[in-house]
């Protein structure tokens, strides 16, 4: 087992804790372009992930695992289609969790 | 089927978990149909996961945990029992994780290994594909495939591993949210301190997951207790005693609480903890009770 390289949950506001650590979230797809895709987090603010081969073509939810570069983007390891039917409320619930009292339980 | 699933996940901490139980985890795993295509039979009858009042209840629980890789390799062995691995007092063997499939190997014709990244740590995980079930559920998955699968947990020369009996990939993602939704819920009904009797405990999440305040004899021992951690890091270790000690449940306990069991709950291994309690107790914050190992916080 191996718990060295943990990606943590992040939404827009938690991203800027893990500038250049390995985090993932989901993201609404706003727009794309060649090598980025723009998103809205699941608490309302943009994030931008750069990165060679997104899927194509993209679900309006897309899940981003890769390493914070700013407070606003991510530079994209992972990429997963995470559908049209996605509940980002929960998600960013999780969020709140996972880096608060249950933080142990994840990174 | 999840005709509506923006309705079926309405977590805003206030929706009862057994809910959505029903509407993932019975359509998803039923141990009936899972085990009568392949004929095989884990050693170990697993059920679906249940009520957590009966889970709580029954220390040897045999039905599945959902529970990330780092939890899995934050729990210690259980000495002189059957050998299985034991988080919060429950000993367990089958887990239940949401991750993504990395390595997958055929080599051999008669399993199929691979590990499981869930975001929280990767372990290693095998399944035997003597059963054409078997097999078949195993060639529809492939690296980066997000799957929910259940196991049986090994551990050898040191080594722990994941026999599985159950790979799924995840068609609603939705299902990964609650995944790791439903490890908090299970971690936070079960988190009691070892000598407690478990009472009744709520079935409903709609208590907050911070504070958690079940109906227990005692009100539980949560870790942490007031101030939420900013993001400025952990609290001291000073503090973090102090908090647990400070707690009504544990001044109410004449004996006090052994160092055993703050290093369980606190998440602290005892040696770390030795030298600052003993720094506590020089500066007259806490005192030792019936032995050496026991402390309460001094009320003044």
């Amino acid at each position: 087992m191996d718990t060295s390289s943990p990606s943590a949950f992040v939404n827009g506001a938690l991203l800027r804790r893990y500038i250049g650590q390995k985090v993932r979230t989901v993201i609404q797809v706003i727009g794309s372009d060649t090598g980025s895709v723009v998103g809205k987090s699941t608490d309302d603010l943009q994030i931008v992930v750069r990165g060679s081969s997104p899927p194509n073509p993209l679900t309006t939810y897309l899940e981003v695992i890769g390493i914070a570069e700013s407070d606003n983007s991510i530079r994209a390891e992972t990429w997963t289609n995470f559908g049209n039917s996605f509940d980002p409320q929960n998600f960013n619930e999780l969020c709140k969790l996972a880096n608060g009292e249950f933080k142990h339980m994840f990174i | 089927t999840y005709s509506n699933p923006k309705s079926l996940l309405k977590i805003s901490l206030g929706f009862p978990i057994r809910e959505l139980q029903k509407m993932f985890s019975s359509s998803q795993f039923e141990p009936n149909s899972a085990f009568s295509g392949g004929g095989f039979m884990s050693s170990q009858p697993s059920q679906a996961y249940e009520s957590s009042s009966s889970a709580a209840k029954n220390r040897e629980f045999q039905g599945l945990v959902p529970v990330t890789v780092k939890q899995i390799t934050e729990c210690f062995q259980s000495g002189g029992e059957k050998s299985g691995l034991v988080i919060n007092g429950i000993s367990l063997t089958n887990v239940s994780l949401v991750g993504l499939v990395c390595d997958k190997d055929v080599s051999k014709v008669t399993e199929v290994r691979f590990t499981l990244d869930d975001g929280t740590g990767r372990i290693d995980c095998k399944r035997w594909v003597n059963e054409t079930f078997d097999a078949r559920e195993m060639e529809s998955v492939s690296d980066g495939t997000y799957v929910r699968l259940n196991g049986h947990l090994k551990t050898f020369q040191g080594k722990t591993q994941l026999l599985v009996f159950s790979v799924r990939p995840i068609m609603d993602f939705n299902q990964v949210t609650f995944h790791y939704i439903e490890c908090i819920h299970f971690y936070s009904q079960n988190s009691e301190s070892k000598g407690q009797q478990v009472g009744d405990v709520t079935q409903s999440v709609s208590t907050t997951f911070q504070g958690g305040s079940n109906t227990n004899q005692a009100a539980p021992l949560n870790p942490v207790v007031s101030s939420q951690n900013d993001g400025n890091g952990r609290k001291n270790i000073d503090d973090m005693i102090l908090d647990y000690l400070k707690q009504p449940a544990c001044t109410a306990r004449q004996q006090g609480i052994h160092i055993d069991e703050i290093a369980q709950q606190l998440k602290i291994p005892k040696n770390k903890l030795e030298s600052v309690i003993q720094s506590l107790e020089g500066d007259g914050l806490i005192y030792s009770t019936i032995d050496e190992y026991h402390f309460k916080h001094v009320e003044l």
